[in-house]
């Protein structure tokens, strides 16, 4: 199968002169919910930015279908390549929701029409629609949240990356993302979401991708990487609590030994009413 | 929704967001209180500024749903100044005794004549007519859109861009520096002056560098959605009523007949 997205042997490094990415190759495939684990400073927002085209690598290639993307092409990555950024309010750039929402599709030159009913089917898709003519300073910190991913919605990119979505969110309104994230997946984008929640993680995505000083420390099932020890260590990463209780679980004897362990609280119960 | 007598760019721009009139076309807007402060100032006529300052108030109140004590609060922030001024416009200083009053004080007079009152009164109904005219378009009329007129106006675009950016600026800083003094506050940052002085400082240049950096992340999240030098924003349509028109030419018309009266 084709990856939808590929990083070659990507290099990065700021001003300051330490790598931020130190040879990342990641490919991606259509229609993955891939998890971006990793401590503060390991690369994974520079790895976005990179993906999305803001950033160009000093050496490595990002490949779409397939094809190399050149610095001209920059814009078809933004096109197909959403970024979230971790704080809405350094994505918010106007002075309405509507005007805030209508900045991603005006910047693609859609006709006017287009632009207008992207934004209403972004600003319902987020439950935003009371909120269109109000200024964003007013809004409270969720509901920004909830306006940086109309933001991108709007462009109606494939690609979908969330930079640490989840912080400053209270748990309702982590529950909407999760909701909104789901619905995505099942219309068939893929997503990237950088976190350190390793519960959610565990949880929702089809892979984990571990990033440790600038490199990819692990990839592959979400049960593989935060199995691993090594990696956990490592990349000082937690192992989510459903491991710890299957753990306990299974040295009393309670679920049967060749099971792996369930993904949700849900499915752990299923388990243990079969047995 | 209680009122508070709270000056200031937040409490102007939510009034703004508020208003009644906000669905008014916004170059309509402006081509009204333009026109209205430019026949106020050259009909030059006490009884055509204060019909403007009363029809402008009423208009503010009944189509604006902008309670009247909130306005009157509004306008006394340029009344204050108003006043002063037309008392030193009014009032003279001599030191024998002339004109129709006479305040004797120590060592000079400070007296005023009828004509010379008369004068600095119909001055401070002028300027006051003409501020409400400008209220007209502040109060009902968001930063945004009054940047969308001048962009329409032909002013450059760098201009308007640079405007927009700093408005939305305003309050992200604002909400910086306001988390900021908090965070001292419960250090007891603001315990005596000279502690006030440091942290001020401190706050000061830390929102410096905080505003660079915070730039920085800006650009890069308006290159991630395909910026490439133009701010484009999908305007909200607000056509004008001719009902509108009608009566500001009747207004117009109004006021013109006042001053050749």
């Amino acid at each position: 199968m084709q990856p939808i997205l590929q990083a070659k042997d990507l290099r990065f490094c700021y001003d300051s002169g330490a790598p931020a990415l130190d040879g990342v190759s990641l490919d991606v495939y259509a229609g993955e919910r891939i998890a971006v684990l990793g401590p503060n400073g390991a690369g994974k927002s520079t790895f976005f930015l990179c993906l999305n085209g803001v950033l160009a690598p000093e050496s490595g290639q990002i490949l779409l279908d397939g094809k190399p993307v050149d610095r001209k092409a920059r814009k078809k990555l933004c096109e197909r390549v959403g970024i979230v950024f971790q704080n809405a309010d350094d994505q918010i750039i106007a002075s309405t929701v509507a005007a805030e929402v209508s900045f991603g599709p005006m910047n693609l030159r859609l006709p006017r029409d287009e632009v207008a009913r992207r934004v209403d089917h972004a600003l319902d898709y987020m439950e935003l629609q009371p909120f269109r003519a109000r200024p964003p300073h007013d809004l409270s910190g969720g509901e920004k949240k909830r306006v940086s991913i109309a933001d991108i919605l709007a462009m109606q990119s494939e690609i979908l990356l969330f930079d640490e979505p989840a912080a400053s969110l209270d748990p309702t309104g982590e529950e909407r993302l999760e909701r909104v994230l789901a619905r995505l997946s099942d219309e068939g984008r893929t997503l990237l979401i950088s976190t350190h929640d390793m519960d959610f993680a565990f949880r929702w995505a089809t892979r984990a991708v571990v990033f440790c000083a600038g490199r990819v420390l692990a990839d592959g099932t979400p049960q593989a990487v935060l199995a691993d020890a090594d990696v956990l260590r490592r990349a000082h990463l937690r192992r989510p609590l459903l491991m710890e209780v299957w753990d306990t679980l299974r040295a009393r004897d309670l679920v049967p030994p060749d099971a792996a362990c369930p993904r949700s609280p849900d499915a752990l119960a299923r388990l243990l009413d079969e047995k | 929704m209680a009122h508070r007598h709270a000056h200031g760019p937040r409490s102007i721009d939510r009034l703004a967001y508020q208003s009644g009139m906000r669905r008014w076309n916004p170059v309509f807007k402006t081509v009204l209180a333009v026109g209205t402060l430019i026949l106020c100032l050259a009909a030059d006529r006490p009884a055509v500024s204060a019909a403007v300052i009363l029809v402008l108030a009423a208009l503010q109140k009944g189509k604006g749903r902008l309670p009247l004590r909130d306005y009157f609060g509004l306008l006394l922030v340029p009344l204050a100044f108003l006043l002063l001024g037309g008392a030193a416009v009014a009032c003279d200083i001599v030191f024998a005794p002339a004109g129709d009053w006479n305040l004797r004080l120590p060592w000079f007079y400070v007296c005023a004549d009828a004509d010379s009152v008369r004068f600095a009164a119909a001055l401070v109904l002028k300027a006051l007519g003409a501020v409400s005219a400008m209220y007209l378009l502040a109060l009902t009329t968001t930063a945004c859109e009054l940047v969308d007129v001048l962009r329409r106006a032909h002013l450059p675009p760098l201009l308007c861009e640079l405007m927009y950016l700093i408005y939305r600026f305003v309050f992200v800083l604002l909400d910086m520096y306001g988390r900021m003094r908090q965070a001292a506050g419960a250090r007891l940052g603001w315990r005596d002056f000279r502690t006030s002085c440091r942290s001020f400082g401190g706050t000061a240049g830390n929102l410096l560098v905080l505003s660079l950096r915070r730039s920085r992340i800006y650009a890069d999240a308006m290159a991630a959605r395909g910026y490439d030098g133009e701010l484009r924003f999908l305007a909200e349509e607000k056509p004008v009523r001719g009902a509108q028109v009608l009566w500001m030419l009747l207004f117009w018309a109004a006021l013109l007949a006042l001053a050749a009266v």
